[in-house]
């Protein structure tokens, strides 16, 4: 009898099993934000899987995070924002290699702005030269939006020291203390400056776009997956498509039933609304290449403000050739 | 007469204090830690090596970096001690003194007790704003609760028999209230302002994390931020150093204004 039972338990632990794929099924860190539309369609419209890759999406709430995943080898591939924490990861001894653009902030494409107090706006705080001595909110030291403040304002002819920058770790929590009025401004990415003007407290007086273009986001392969290069060059190839194909649908012509498409499904994963996602989509390269010089730029300007200890030669942080081959392959 | 050796069957109870294991244990647990290091069986970016934090420390003393940051959490640690212990006890004695507001200031102390510090944090800094007061506040109650309560228990613990004792010898109200409840309420006041100090420094960290520029709160979370954990570990164990510090400091205090207690 006991016998029995312990076969039919057997037997239903084996049909239960999940199947074995043979697929490949690479762990992918991204945030659940608009920018990350290539991927989400990519996944979508099976572009990853023509060339035998099945992306296994991980979802994360801050870009630094998941560089530390990817460095401790919980992920094979990340895409996400290039924060003082990555440099530092590969000072520390971690390797991890910069593969691919995944973003750019870029003229005419509005995806982080600088957003004041509607009272101070009416006071007279009308560009980024009014920020001279305001409390400035960002979500973390280290952070993109930190890079491109500090940018910003040195293009002004100003610097970090001319403002007070408050870290509030969140960027909810950066609305609310615009909101609340314990900051002057904050510098966030969209939604965020969309919903502060809608709901009537904030008001955009630049573009992070406009005013510092620089490669905003990339896609990082940890050690071990850049050495398998075929598997590791299979998700290239699908990435290059995705992105020609989000490229061609929403940066070139506005209007479409691929641009709709490609906005449908980035709502549907990130679960925010049509409109929201329609004021946020970034620029990035067709081929996803990425802009070597400016990443050589950020890694001198971390160092020259100290928060990071010394510079990083592109080579050992750079690997371009699985987007090169990607491109070659797919035909320009 | 034969002589019968006695044998002591109750020696396995007696501890004895080990100081040279002490020393030596922890000697050890540093060493393997350093080992663990240089043999790369985790990797420094995660376990940084006790001689590199230690280089990293000099390297911060030197540059002047630690002592701003430590200066900077003294003296919010020492105004939120000092404001929240002396309203504790302010509040424990008159509560321990007068039914009244004894009658009013327990329940509200019971209910108010419970609620972590830290969850009133966003409170606070909306009552009070994003700079030090609510940081300073937020130390300050965290302190407050264990030093009212145990300085209430202590006034109400003063022995009767030493009350009525003064009183035999003529001591009027404010006398005895001086002369005996207090004294023997320090014991419980002390108690207090360990567990006050022991909050005190985890509410520190904890306000340190939003909206500062300085503090070693802020050193450890900027430093997490950044991934540079060379930098966190010094954080953690200057936290580890002021702990230590303040159980010593009011371990002597405690010796000077209680002589009469047993050592």
């Amino acid at each position: 009898m006991v016998r029995r039972i312990a076969l039919v338990l057997i037997l239903a632990l084996m049909v239960s099993a999940p199947p074995t794929s043979a697929q490949d099924r690479p762990r992918v860190g991204i945030l659940k934000l608009t920018s990350s539309a290539p991927i989400f369609v990519g996944v979508e419209k099976g572009f990853f899987k023509e060339f035998g890759v099945e992306p296994e999406l991980v979802y994360f709430q801050a870009a630094a995070p998941i560089a530390t995943a990817l460095a401790a080898g919980q992920l094979d591939v990340a895409a996400t924002g290039l924060t003082a924490a990555t440099y530092n990861i590969v000072l520390g001894g971690e390797t991890l290699w910069i593969v691919a653009d995944k973003g750019r902030e870029w003229p005419d494409h509005r995806l982080t702005a600088i957003v004041v107090h509607k009272d101070l706006h009416d006071a007279g705080v009308r560009s980024v030269a009014d920020l001279r001595g305001k409390r400035i909110a960002v979500t973390q030291l280290g952070s993109t939006f930190h890079y491109q403040i500090g940018n910003i304002l040195e293009k002004e002819g100003m610097s970090l020291k001319d403002v007070s920058i408050v870290p509030l770790q969140a960027m909810p929590a950066a609305l609310e203390a615009l909101k609340g009025k314990q900051v002057d401004a904050v510098i966030l990415p969209q939604p965020f400056p969309g919903r502060a003007e809608a709901d009537g407290f904030g008001r955009i007086i630049a573009w992070g776009g406009d005013l510092f273009p620089w490669q905003i986001a990339t896609v990082f392969y940890s050690k071990k997956f850049a050495a398998d290069r075929p598997r590791a060059l299979n998700f290239m190839k699908g990435y290059v498509k995705s992105s020609r194909h989000y490229h061609d649908a929403v940066l070139s012509g506005r209007a479409g039933a691929a641009y709709d498409e490609v906005v449908a499904v980035t709502a549907r994963y990130t679960g925010a609304p049509v409109p929201i996602i329609k004021l946020g989509l970034p620029y990035q390269d067709r081929s996803a290449r990425l802009w070597v010089e400016d990443i050589g730029r950020q890694i001198a300007w971390w160092q020259r403000h100290g928060f990071i200890k010394s510079t990083i030669p592109l080579k050992d942080i750079i690997d371009t050739s699985f987007v090169e081959a990607a491109a070659k392959a797919l035909g320009e | 007469m034969a002589r019968h050796p006695v044998t002591d069957r109750a020696a396995f109870l007696t501890r004895r204090q080990h100081r040279a294991l002490r020393v030596v244990a922890l000697a050890a647990l540093v060493l393997v830690w350093e080992a663990i290091a240089r043999a790369g069986w985790v990797p420094v970016l995660f376990l940084p090596s006790p001689v590199g934090v230690l280089a990293e420390a000099a390297e911060m003393l030197r540059s002047g970096e630690l002592l701003v940051h430590l200066a900077a959490s003294l003296s919010r640690l020492l105004l939120g001690f000092a404001i929240g212990a002396a309203l504790g006890v302010v509040v424990g004695v008159a509560v321990g003194f007068f039914a009244v507001a004894e009658a009013v200031g327990t329940p509200v102390i019971a209910a108010t007790f419970p609620i972590p510090k830290i969850a009133l944090l966003p409170l606070l800094i909306l009552w009070l704003g994003l700079g030090e007061p609510s940081k300073i506040a937020v130390i300050a109650l965290g302190v407050f609760f264990p030093m009212a309560i145990n300085t209430f228990t202590g006034v109400r613990q003063a022995d009767p028999l030493l009350v009525r004792a003064a009183v035999a010898f003529g001591a009027r109200r404010w006398s005895i209230i001086r002369k005996v409840v207090l004294p023997s309420s320090l014991p419980m006041i002390f108690a207090g302002l360990r567990l006050g100090a022991g909050t005190a420094l985890l509410l520190l960290v904890a306000a340190e994390m939003i909206a500062v520029e300085s503090g070693i709160g802020f050193l450890v979370l900027h430093a997490g931020n950044l991934m540079q954990t060379t930098k966190l570990m010094v954080g953690i164990v200057v936290l580890s150093l002021l702990g230590v510090a303040s159980h010593w400091s009011l371990g002597r205090l405690e010796r000077l204004a209680i002589p009469w207690r047993a050592a």
